[in-house]
């Protein structure tokens, strides 16, 4: 289970980069968080792996305090990156076989490698391609690959559908509903609503940090997720009647 | 896990362009600078051999010790073996030192003087490799070693681990090292294989263990680029801004540093000119000179009346007066002279020393020193082997003095044939290797504490990287 509770990070320069934000992601529950950039979600997903201190409040991933235990933490996290360019000298092979390394899985076979690669829908004669060939789809599918072989309990992603093609973007979703069916929780900072409505269990909205509001797939159904996007970006005059910010 | 990263950095640098341009550079240049030295080194100990030879024969061949003396004697500098490693100042200075009863004895006859296009160049030896060439790989080995990781997004993702950063950092430095060192030990390999096969060379047990050193020299010296580079690396957060950062530093350490110092020292210290303490010198030989003259004419014309009377005894009497004499005017031109040189000896080592001192706060003054030291073809190989010809100096002019005082016969003027078996030898006692150990100390010293400062700089700053 990912959880913070009254989290908030003021940078350096005084700018707030997350302004109180208590929220739980359950274990099985697929949570979108939405926002223009720099409203706080990359940010949220920093504090979870302990990449940046908190100014205040707690970061906790399965009941461990990221900030005082960040390795213990780090050990039910896997986690997947907007663009990661990888080891471009190495193969797609290699990559994950470093990788899994670190997460501790030392005993993965050849086999087990590409069962995970199949899963996110690389073709085979990529297996052994160096990296640097690859295009940003593939790069985005093999880091989903380093994520789903380290088999922890949370995920979190940092718009990982960015690069993806729809085929590719449709195999991805078959993948996250998988986790969600193994009972993982999964955090996804993301712009793209459209894949979001059809996967998440709830859906969040920051803007300068706070969270303005959040809504269940069911407060989803019917409405237009576009208009409600646009809204909640919005500055707060204009902002409209929304319900209190879910925790 | 230590492990791991160690091999994937292994794995990440052997299979990259620079690793191959590197390691093909690197085996070139090192092959066909100790193949240049080794042909070098033979063509030098050919042409000392042939030149003792002819010395030797143009001693003899002079018809008495007048004739002698007017030539002198030429004292060859022996060339060193290690000089096919280090060059050091072997072309820049003389071969050879003539030694004669009136001037100073100095170096002469330098290979950049007999061909100055040497001078512009200078020599390809490994040390310059190692100094110029092979820093610049050290620096891009390192130069995007973290912040490379973070461009690419790698790091994030191995931190999103449990992966401890000083486990990360460590097994990064030992495999980036690692990475260094192999296309730089095997051209060393076979350099090595071609000392030991070079029919000309013949190492001691003393040269090994100076080489070994030497060596040992040049891996810290990489190291030190090594460290700072890793450091830089963890210091910045876009590799194009560490890569300017450390090729500044690198041309700061390597090219300012280093010829600032010289400038330095030659304004806080200056020292007379060579012209200036040769006219000093020979305003002293003349002033001798016309002094001697005067004096050999008043006793001729003192002892007239003598001679007229006894013609044998006047001339065994003028012998030794002259013999005493010319033994008595050159004490004179030696002291004077050895009075001068001595003056602007302690101003120029005074020079010197500030100079070296200034420039060793760079890694690479250090690796010039000490490797010259080790390999002995430093300027302070020079100066011992000119202070060990200026030595002998006295010897051979006493020497000479006494045949050239025996051998005229005055009433016929005739001068007996040379023989110069007895003629004194000039020694060069080689330093000790203890001795060149304990003068590269701060050398190695200095490199061992860049490094730490370096490397554990590199460690902190990771520990706090922003990653993201």
């Amino acid at each position: 289970m990912l959880e913070t509770i009254e989290l908030t990070k003021r940078y350096e320069d005084g700018m707030l980069g997350l302004d109180s934000l208590t929220l739980k992601v359950e274990p099985g529950e697929i949570f979108c968080m939405f926002g223009a950039n720099g409203a706080g979600k990359t940010t949220t997903i920093n504090l979870f792996l302990g990449f940046i201190p908190p100014t205040s409040g707690t970061a906790l991933i399965e009941g461990v305090d990221v900030h005082k235990e960040p390795l213990k933490a780090k050990r039910h996290v896997a986690f997947v990156s907007e663009n990661v360019m990888l080891y471009g000298n190495f193969t797609a092979v290699q990559n994950l076989d470093y990788f899994s390394r670190l997460a501790g899985k030392r005993s993965l076979s050849r086999a087990d490698y590409a069962e995970v690669l199949g899963r996110v829908g690389l073709q085979k004669e990529a297996f052994d391609r160096r990296v640097k060939a690859f295009s940003k789809g593939m790069r985005q599918k093999l880091g989903i690959a380093i994520a789903l072989v380290k088999d922890a309990a949370n995920i979190l992603l940092d718009e990982p559908t960015s690069g993806l093609d729809p085929q590719s973007g449709r195999e991805f979703l078959e993948i996250l509903q998988q986790m969600r069916d193994q009972g993982k929780s999964v955090f996804m900072s993301t712009h793209d609503i459209f894949r979001a409505k059809l996967i998440a269990d709830r859906v969040g909205f920051m803007r300068k940090g706070r969270l303005v509001t959040t809504k269940t797939a069911k407060e989803l159904e019917g409405a237009d997720l576009t208009d409600l996007y646009i809204q909640y970006m919005e500055e707060p005059q204009a902002e409209p009647a929304a319900s209190p910010a879910e925790t | 896990m230590l492990r791991d990263i160690i091999r994937k950095e292994i794995l990440d640098n052997i299979t990259s362009p620079k690793f191959v341009f590197t390691f093909l550079l690197c085996t070139i240049l090192i092959l066909v600078s100790v193949y240049t030295g080794v042909t070098n080194y033979g063509a030098e100990r050919k042409e000392y051999t042939a030149a003792l030879a002819l010395n030797k024969k143009n001693l003899e061949s002079q018809p008495n010790y007048s004739s002698l003396a007017g030539i002198g004697v030429k004292i060859n500098k022996p060339p060193q073996v290690l000089g096919t490693i280090v060059n050091g100042v072997e072309e820049a200075v003389g071969r050879v030192a003539p030694v004669n009863i009136a001037a100073d004895p100095n170096l002469i006859d330098s290979k950049y003087s007999s061909n100055p296009v040497f001078a512009v160049f200078g020599p390809l030896d490994l040390m310059f490799i190692v100094k110029i060439v092979l820093s610049l790989f050290a620096i891009l080995f390192t130069y995007d070693a973290i912040v490379g990781e973070k461009e690419r997004g790698t790091l994030k993702l191995a931190l999103s681990n449990d992966v401890p950063r000083d486990r990360l950092i460590l097994g990064k430095a030992i495999g980036g090292y690692i990475s260094l060192l192999i296309p730089l030990l095997i051209p060393l390999i076979l350099s090595l294989l071609i000392l030991l096969i070079a029919p000309n060379i013949h190492l001691g047990g003393q040269d090994w263990v100076r080489l070994v050193l030497i060596f040992l020299m040049f891996f810290l010296y990489l190291s030190v680029f090594f460290s700072l580079g890793l450091f830089v690396s963890a210091r910045t957060s876009r590799s194009s801004t560490s890569f300017l950062v450390l090729l500044f530093a690198w041309v700061v350490i390597v090219m300012v540093i280093p010829k600032v110092a010289v400038i330095a020292a030659g304004q806080a210290r200056p020292i007379p000119s060579v012209h200036e303490i040769t006219a000093k010198k020979d305003a002293f030989l003349q002033q001798i000179q016309v002094e001697g003259q005067k004096t050999a004419r008043e006793w001729v014309q003192q002892q007239q009346a003598e001679a007229a009377k006894d013609p044998k005894g006047f001339q065994d009497r003028f012998r030794k007066f002259l013999e005493d004499y010319q033994q008595e005017l050159t004490g004179r031109i030696d002291a004077n002279n050895a009075a001068i040189e001595r003056d602007y000896q302690l101003k120029k080592g005074a020079q010197q020393s500030l100079a070296v001192n200034l420039s060793r706060v760079s890694p690479a003054s250090a690796l010039t020193f000490g490797s010259m030291t080790l390999a002995r073809t430093g300027v302070d190989e020079y100066d011992r082997f000119l202070a060990s010809v200026r030595a002998y100096k006295p010897i051979y002019t006493k020497w000479i003095n006494s045949k050239m005082g025996q051998s005229i016969n005055f009433q016929t003027g005739e001068m007996a044939a040379i023989a110069i078996d007895d003629m004194p030898q000039h020694v060069l006692e080689p330093e000790r290797l203890s001795r060149s150990l304990l003068r590269t100390i701060p050398d190695f010293a200095l490199m061992a504490v860049l490094i730490v400062v370096f490397f554990v700089g590199a460690y902190a700053s990771f520990l706090r990287y922003d990653v993201r």
